[in-house]
């Protein structure tokens, strides 16, 4: 017997109310998904698709209109179980980096010599131990984002929920935290629901993408990756699936967003 | 390099109320020199001490009563919604309300004494301290309290770890406001109460045209307000001392 999925989202649809003269948005519609344990998740798609409302379900922040998502057989619950990472990085200006990183486990009243030993060890893990004790705004992009990401995992979550995470990153830096992120993920596995714009992003990521489309938010279609891990020794974007899954991928969303009247790039139903 | 620009313009200045003193005469405007040796004098013969101390009680009694009033308020009305929708169009009304306009309420309820100018100072220095603080919650980032939110933050963690903290530099803004229409307002008071303090020599030297003791009191108020401003300015600085980068 194969243990139930650890995040079952099923029938889900979300719409939100606008001012008075605009039409609500149909946030979701029918959205069932489900993550087995330790798998890497990418949800990819165009704006307005409802990844990021989905993860802020499956997180607990709001609660769905119809349909259910159960987290570990239960409704979720934000906490220390599900981690979150923000594309704003979502620093706390004012604490050091050692005290951001150490947020979530004061916020759970864990005992400071503890928080201490789990702070130092995930400050080394994503290599910003020098960097313990200045300020976030003293930091570039990526190193606040590693503080960010240090904070979510701070509190050994089972899921780690992460929105558009190296969306504001350059494109380098952005290509070093992405395997940055595999190293941390295949040293300690867990769920990961990865919300990305990026095709290729989706691909070098994922065990699996879930393509969303837009207007109203829908699960379009699940593909698996059947590249081979780890990705990041050679060079994996050379590789016949990799440029076939890229192409393909590419393609429905270009369909998905030349359809889409609300798209700058609408052309007409043809 | 600033330093000796600010000594260059207080020579600067000196000149011109010199010039000044000259163009109107010294009995309108007294040389400053004739103002520094009616300095010396006033303070040999203890005349401007007591008043000088009156002045300073009256001002820092009523300032403490409105931070310890201000900032509790502001904050409860910050944390509880729905308080500070009821009571913010008041508490507006009340700041564009010229305070000083309660002086003779204030006077039939607590008479000539100190105790209504302390009453005075309060009104107007805790209007400014309470809105800092209020709006100052009311502007905290969203964003850091849903991150705290899908963290498990309750809402009193949250309050008291982002909204709170982050309340601080309108806090230290509306201290700062609050000082400043204190001693205006300890002046008021002064003048419109029975006479005393600092106040009530401005109008005995004004009026009996001593204008060189009366600059010397005037210079002693711009001093204080001054002494006040630079101590509240290095709260602000260390409560913004995260923006700043180290070594700068």
């Amino acid at each position: 017997m194969s243990p139930a999925p650890s995040v079952i989202v099923s029938s889900v649809s979300k719409t939100f109310q606008r001012a008075k003269d605009l039409a609500p948005v149909e946030a979701l519609k029918d959205v069932s998904l489900d993550l087995p344990a330790n798998s890497f998740v990418t949800l990819l798609g165009p704006s307005g698709c409802g990844k990021t409302t989905l993860l802020r379900m499956i997180n607990g922040l709001i609660q769905p209109d119809s349909g259910r998502v159960l987290v570990f057989g239960e409704p979720p619950k934000p906490g220390p179980r599900i981690g979150f990472v923000f594309q704003s990085f979502r620093l706390v200006p004012w604490l050091t980096v050692r005290n951001n990183v150490g947020f979530g486990l004061s916020l759970q009243g864990i005992d400071k010599a503890e928080r201490n030993d789990r702070v130092e060890y995930y400050l080394k893990l994503v290599g910003l131990s020098r960097f313990a004790d200045v300020y976030p705004h003293e930091l570039s992009g990526g190193m606040k984002q590693r503080a960010a990401l240090a904070r979510a995992l701070a509190t050994e979550p089972e899921i780690l929920l992460m929105d558009e995470p190296f969306a504001s990153l350059d494109a380098q830096v952005r290509e070093l935290m992405q395997m940055e992120m595999m190293r941390l993920w295949s040293a300690r596995r867990g769920i990961v629901l990865f919300v990305t714009h990026s095709v290729d992003e989706a691909i070098i990521m994922a065990d699996r993408i879930v393509l969303m489309g837009p207007r109203p938010g829908r699960i379009v279609e699940t593909i698996e990756v059947p590249l081979p891990r780890p990705r990041w020794n050679d060079d994996i974007k050379m590789q016949r699936d990799y440029v076939e899954l890229r192409q393909y991928l590419w393609n429905r969303i270009r369909d998905m967003v030349v359809r889409d009247p609300s798209s700058d790039f609408y052309v007409g139903e043809t | 390099m600033i330093t000796l620009y600010r000594l260059l313009a207080l020579a600067l200045f000196l000149f011109i109320w010199w010039a000044a003193s000259f163009a109107v005469g010294p009995n309108l405007v007294p040389t400053p020199l004739s103002t520094a040796s009616a300095a010396l004098e006033l303070m040999r013969d203890g005349k401007i001490s007591e008043p000088l101390l009156s002045s300073l009680t009256i001002y820092f009694t009523g300032y403490l009563l409105a931070v310890i009033v201000g900032i509790p308020i502001g904050m409860l009305m910050g944390g509880i919604r729905d308080l500070g929708r009821t009571l913010d169009i008041y508490v507006s009304a009340l700041m564009a309300t010229p305070r000083v306009a309660f002086i003779p309420l204030i006077i039939l309820f607590l008479g000539l004494g100190p105790e209504a100018k302390i009453a005075v100072v309060f009104l107007g220095a805790v209007i400014p301290i309470l809105i800092g603080t209020y709006s100052g919650i009311l502007n905290s980032d969203a964003e850091l309290i849903e991150m705290a939110r899908s963290m498990g933050a309750t809402r009193s963690q949250i309050y008291w770890r982002i909204m709170l903290p982050g309340a601080l530099g309108f806090v230290v803004m509306g201290l700062r406001i609050g000082a400043t229409i204190g001693l205006i307002n300890t002046v008021v008071a002064e003048l419109y109460t029975a006479a005393s303090g600092l106040g009530g020599l401005l109008a005995l030297y004004g009026n009996t045209f001593q204008m060189a003791r009366y600059f010397v009191v005037v210079l002693a108020l711009a001093l204080i307000g001054g002494l006040v401003s630079q101590g509240l300015r290095a709260l602000e600085a260390w409560s913004g001392r995260w923006r700043v980068t180290a070594g700068n």
